[in-house]
Parts: structure tokens; sequence; C-alpha cells
């Protein structure tokens, strides 16, 4: 299971377990068989809705008692106040704190939240507030973001409003507290890539001049992180970033990046004895790109071969893919 | 370590057959809505270990009808519970394996079908059941199991191979929607969604290299891989990451030696099964993932293993390849 820790039991720990889980059988059972009942035969009341309440408590997994409950809120929609919404969205809340990761019950919060009484954007900004604070226990957890993107799409739907520059400032926000925060990372190019396709940039140079001193000092702090890398991947290679600079300025870019990662990588070299794996690997994608651009001719001097020998060594674990590239002549 | 590791197959095989046995556990009870999958997982795993046989199939064919829901048209993970696309592909690959797709009426035959494609949406993308939860696991659940049941058509091909490509990330990783985070399960389930509807060439070679590179830096230097950067390795990921690998064609890009000894790793010497990582718990998932995960690397003399299907491929050889 995932995450737990593995116990030897001894035969009378498990007799005494066993012994203790008679009762607890019993009665998860007959409470089952007590909802499948009730669902079979279609009783749409408070008291069913009770029922779901205990089992879901204690087994909120079983996905069938979701839709039973769902099924009883839908037919007795218009015997239900405010309140009883707003206790649908603290039971869900109740219910993640103790599993954040069962997608059935992040499920029903966007269910509950899509046919709450108020369907103002209220409820929804409520709820920011509320995967703010997840996302502080657990800043990568993966339903987390997906569920963030889920309320921010509606709160633009009912505000009808773009908040990709607000998100912007949030990603900034998380990658600043924890550089390695590649959750952060992504949803970072995801807003970039909305805001350029929406015309939502006053001055497209400028962000991207930021941009560009931004990662260059997340590269020097998150050196040894896919995270950073990744992101400068996307970003010299984004159609938007060659377009605005224009080529002076991209090769400017490239060569400056070049230097200062051949700087970090020396660094690397003079403290460990290691070349940086992602150092070479970067390299090589900027040259791939030079040559792409016309910024380095095809007699001039490359690299990129001499770096996937090195690769080979310092990175042995993807050894076959830097022989696969020597051997394809493929330099990324 | 003092011995070398090697691989516990009549360990396995022996806690393989011991979870139907477990009725005295709550823990039994509590993962009711995860049988079927689990039986799948067990018999799927016991098929490669060449132990197929501790099961008794009459008695899983039984099992596997008894959670039909006939009000939807699919299977629930039990007797009694709603169906849901991922019980119904469990359902399915069961039967497929038993070669006992027959033992469902021509009824339910259809009524399935129907079921499966119902849930398809307008964008091509495909939801869990009637409550409308989106997630490329969903597409590729219901396109495994028409493609299984040879009843794959254009009409619902064609869209959900597009709503899988606007999945595709910069990073060379897929989401569980347009705009998610890459993650390497959603990597298989992208792919394998591609290849069994014979649409890998729908990705560039640029997007293949991109993809071949994402998933082979899940390998971390204890030799398991992980799911997303910066995360803990688990077993589970030998499967959605080397299968992903091998649908195109660059199995090789992680070190197999490095990868076996984290599994063998993860193996519980005592009542054997194995876990997400060393010491913690084992379970039938993993114990599958671990397994497959080593067949794709070709140890142990494990029986093959399909990566599009996650089925034997003595099997899935047998399956009608689309376009028909």
């Amino acid at each position: 299971m995932h995450g737990t820790k593995r116990k030897q039991w001894s035969k009378e720990a498990l007799n005494r377990k066993r012994l203790n889980d008679v009762k607890k059988i019993k009665d998860y059972r007959k409470l089952v068989d007590k909802v499948l009942t009730l669902k079979e035969s279609q009783v749409y009341d408070l008291k069913s809705l009770k029922s779901t309440t205990e089992l879901l408590e204690i087994n909120p997994e079983f996905n069938t008692a979701w839709n039973f409950r769902r099924d009883i809120i839908d037919n007795i929609r218009n015997e239900l106040d405010s309140e009883f919404w707003d206790n649908e969205l603290k039971f869900t809340m109740k219910t993640l704190k103790r599993f954040p990761k069962v997608y059935w019950i992040w499920n029903h919060r966007v269910w509950v939240l899509s046919h709450h009484v108020d369907s103002s954007i209220k409820i929804w900004q409520k709820e920011l507030f509320i995967v703010n604070q997840m996302l502080e226990l657990d800043s990568r957890n993966y339903h987390g973001w997906h569920y963030r993107r889920i309320v921010i799409q509606n709160m633009e739907r009912l505000g009808n409003k773009s908040l990709n520059h607000q998100e912007f400032q949030y990603t900034t926000e998380k990658i600043n507290q924890n550089i390695s925060n590649f959750s952060a990372w992504h949803q970072r190019v995801q807003l970039i890539s909305m805001m350029f396709d929406h015309d939502e940039i006053a001055n497209k140079l400028d962000l991207l001049k930021d941009e560009l001193d931004y990662i260059t000092n997340a590269m020097f702090t998150g050196a040894d992180d896919q995270a950073v890398w990744d992101y400068i991947c996307w970003f010299i290679e984004y159609d938007n970033v060659f377009k605005t600079l224009e080529l002076k300025e991209y090769t400017k870019m490239l060569n400056d990046l070049q230097t200062n990662i051949v700087m970090i990588n020396d660094d690397d070299k003079d403290f460990s004895g290691k070349e940086n794996p992602w150092c070479l690997k970067v390299l090589i994608l900027i040259e791939n790109l030079q040559c792409k651009r016309g910024i380095k001719k095809s007699d001039d001097v490359l690299k990129s071969k001499e770096w996937l020998a090195k690769l080979i060594e310092v990175d042995p674990l993807r050894a076959n893919r830097y022989r696969y590239l020597l051997d394809s002549q493929y330099h990324e | 370590m003092s011995q070398p590791l090697q691989l516990l197959k009549e360990k396995h095989i022996a806690y393989i057959e011991s979870l139907d046995k477990k009725q005295n556990d709550l823990e039994y009870w509590l993962s009711e809505h995860l049988r079927l999958n689990g039986v799948y997982w067990g018999l799927t795993a016991l098929y490669i270990l060449d132990a197929q046989d501790k099961f008794d199939k009459e008695q899983v064919i039984k099992f596997v009808l008894s959670c039909w829901d006939d009000k939807t048209g699919g299977f629930g993970p039990f007797h009694r519970h709603d169906a849901h696309l991922l019980s119904t592909l469990s359902g399915i690959q069961i039967l497929a394996t038993y070669e006992s797709l027959h033992r469902l009426s021509d009824e339910q035959f259809e009524k399935c079908v129907a079921f499966i494609t119902s849930n398809q949406l307008e964008d091509g993308s495909f939801q869990g059941d009637r409550f409308g939860e989106v997630d490329t696991r969903f597409v590729y659940t219901a396109l495994s199991a028409l493609s299984i049941l040879g009843k794959l058509t254009p009409e619902v091909v064609e869209p959900a191979v597009n709503f899988i490509l606007k999945c595709y990330n910069f990073d060379g990783g897929f989401g569980l929607c347009p705009g998610a985070e890459s993650h390497a399960a959603q990597s298989f389930t992208c792919l394998a969604t591609l290849a069994i509807t014979n649409s890998l060439d729908r990705l560039t070679s640029k997007q293949i290299q991109k993809i071949g590179w994402w998933l082979c830096e899940r390998q971390l230097p204890e030799g398991g891989l992980n799911g997303r950067p910066s995360k803990l390795p688990d077993v589970c990921y030998s499967w959605w990451v080397l299968s992903s690998l091998s649908i195109i064609d660059r199995l090789n890009w992680i070190n197999f030696k490095k990868l076996r000894e984290f599994i063998l790793k993860c193996q519980d010497e005592t009542q054997g099964g194995i876990s997400d990582r060393p010491d913690n718990e084992v379970d039938v998932f993993h114990t599958l993932f671990g397994l497959t995960g080593l067949s794709l690397m070709g140890f142990e003399e494990l029986k093959p293993i399909d990566p599009k299907y996650c089925m034997p491929s003595d099997i899935t050889s047998k399956f009608k390849k689309y376009p028909y």
C-alpha cells in the first residue's frame, strides 16, 4: 500500500486483531447492506443520506455510496436550504483532510459546488481560499493543482474576467517558497501560454526579460533540480520568446545562458569533481537551437557530441539514450 | 544484503492465492470497491508467473458475472455496486484472459458496448460514469475495453485521439486532461490509447524523442522510477514508465539492472508480495506492476506482457487489430 510501513504480525497479534475485527466486520457489513438496500429501493430522504454519511466516514472510497448520496440530494433538492449545502462542503472537507488522495471525494466536492443553491462566484472564491490552504500543506498535491484549475475556471466564468495574471503571481509565490515545486513551474507555462494566446500582456518584451532574470537566478539556486531545467528548456524553445525578442536579443539570451551554465558546471566540477548532467543536457539543447536559428553555422565547432560522451559517464542511468543520440547524430 | 537478490516466485504465488482467504480481516471488506480490479491484478500476476491455474477459473468467472450491473450495462467492482468504466475494463480483461467473453449474453455484450460509448463526451474525452469526472484514464479504459471486445469505430476513436493529443505537455509528458501536469501513469494511458488505435503516427518524431527523454528522467539513483519530477520512487512506475517506453520503442533508455534491484528489494521475503518501496506494506497492485516491469525487461523468465493492454501477450495477440 502506498507509503504504509510493512508490519510483521506475530501469530498472537494477528489473532488479537482478527478477534477485534469480528465485530467491526459485522457492523460494517450491516451498514453496507443497509445503504445498498436503501439505494436499490430508491429511498431518497434525509435518513438515507445519514446512512451514507456513516458509511463514507468509515470508507470514503466506497464510490457507489457517493453516487447514491448524489441521487438522494438530487431528489430532495427542493427541501434543502443553503445551510445543507454548506454542511455538505464541510463534510467533504473533513473527509479530504483524512484522505487527501481519494479521487471520489474531490469529485463529490466539485459536484456539490456545481449544484450548490448559491451559484454565485462567492462559493468559488471561498473555495480558492481553501485550495490555497491545501496547497500550503502539500504543495505538490496532483489533485490539489487540478482542482485549483477547476476552481479558477469557474471564477473566470462567473466573473467574466481572466485571472491569469493573478495566478501567475501565485506560481511565483509557490516557486519562491520551494524552487523544486514543478507543479508551480508547470502552471507557469500554462499561464504564460494563455496570456500570449489571449493577448493579455501589456508589454511582452518586459515580461519575457523579467522571466529571463527570474530563471537565471533560479538556475543558480536549483542547479541540481530538474524542475528549473525543464522550465528553462520550455522557455528557450517557446515560439513567442523567439518572436518577441527577435534574433539579436534571442542570440544574446542563448549566449548568456550558455556562459552561465558553463560557469555553474565548472563550479560543480571544482566542488564535487563531477560535471552537472543537467548543465550538459541544456547546453546540448542550446547548441541545437543556435543551429536551428542560424546563430551557429554548419562549419562552427559543435560540442554536443563531446557533451553526450560526458553524459554517458556522469549520468549512467540514461547512458543508452545518450548513445542513441550519438548514433543517430541527433542533437537536442 | 548478503544473498544475491532473486525473485521469490513461489512466495508471490502463495501471497496472491491468500488474498481471497482474508475474509477475517476488516481490510478485505473495506476494499470491496476494488475487488474486481484486484482479481484482474492477481490473475494477471499469476499468469505472468505461469501459475494461472492457482485461481479457480469457474469461480472467478462467476464472481465477474456477479459484478454485472444490469441497470447501466457495465461491471461494478463488487456485487451490488454501481458500474464504472474502471471496473468494467477489469471485468472484460478477466473474461478475455480466460477466453470467456462468450459468457456474456448477446444482450449484455451490446449493452456493455453502449455503456462504454455513452460515456464519451463531445470533446472526445470520457467520463468514468454519469457523474462527469473526466480523466485520460477513462479514455484509455474505454478504448482498451472496446478494443478487447473488437468494437472500436472511427466515430469513437477519432475524437478520443484528438483529446489525448491535447493532453500532451511541453515537457514530453501527458496530463489527466488538457492543461494538467505530466504524470507517468497518464503517459501510459495516453500512449497506450494511441497504440491500441494505431495512432502513434499522430505524434511527431520530435515529440517521441521528448517523451522518451521525460520518461527516462524518471529513474532515480536508487534505481526505482518516480511518477513526476522531485517525487519518491515507487514500484508501480516500473509499469507506467516501462510500458510507455516500450510502446515508443525506447525500452532500454533506463538502466535495467538498477530497476530490477529496486523491485526485488521491495519484496516481502516472509509472506510474499511486492510493495511500493522497500519495507512498506505489500499489495496486489504493486505485486503485479513489479512483475510486469520485470517481464518487460526480460528478467526472471516471466511470461511476456503486452505493454498496451497490461495483459499476457499470448492472449492479446489474438485481439482484432484496429483499423479492422
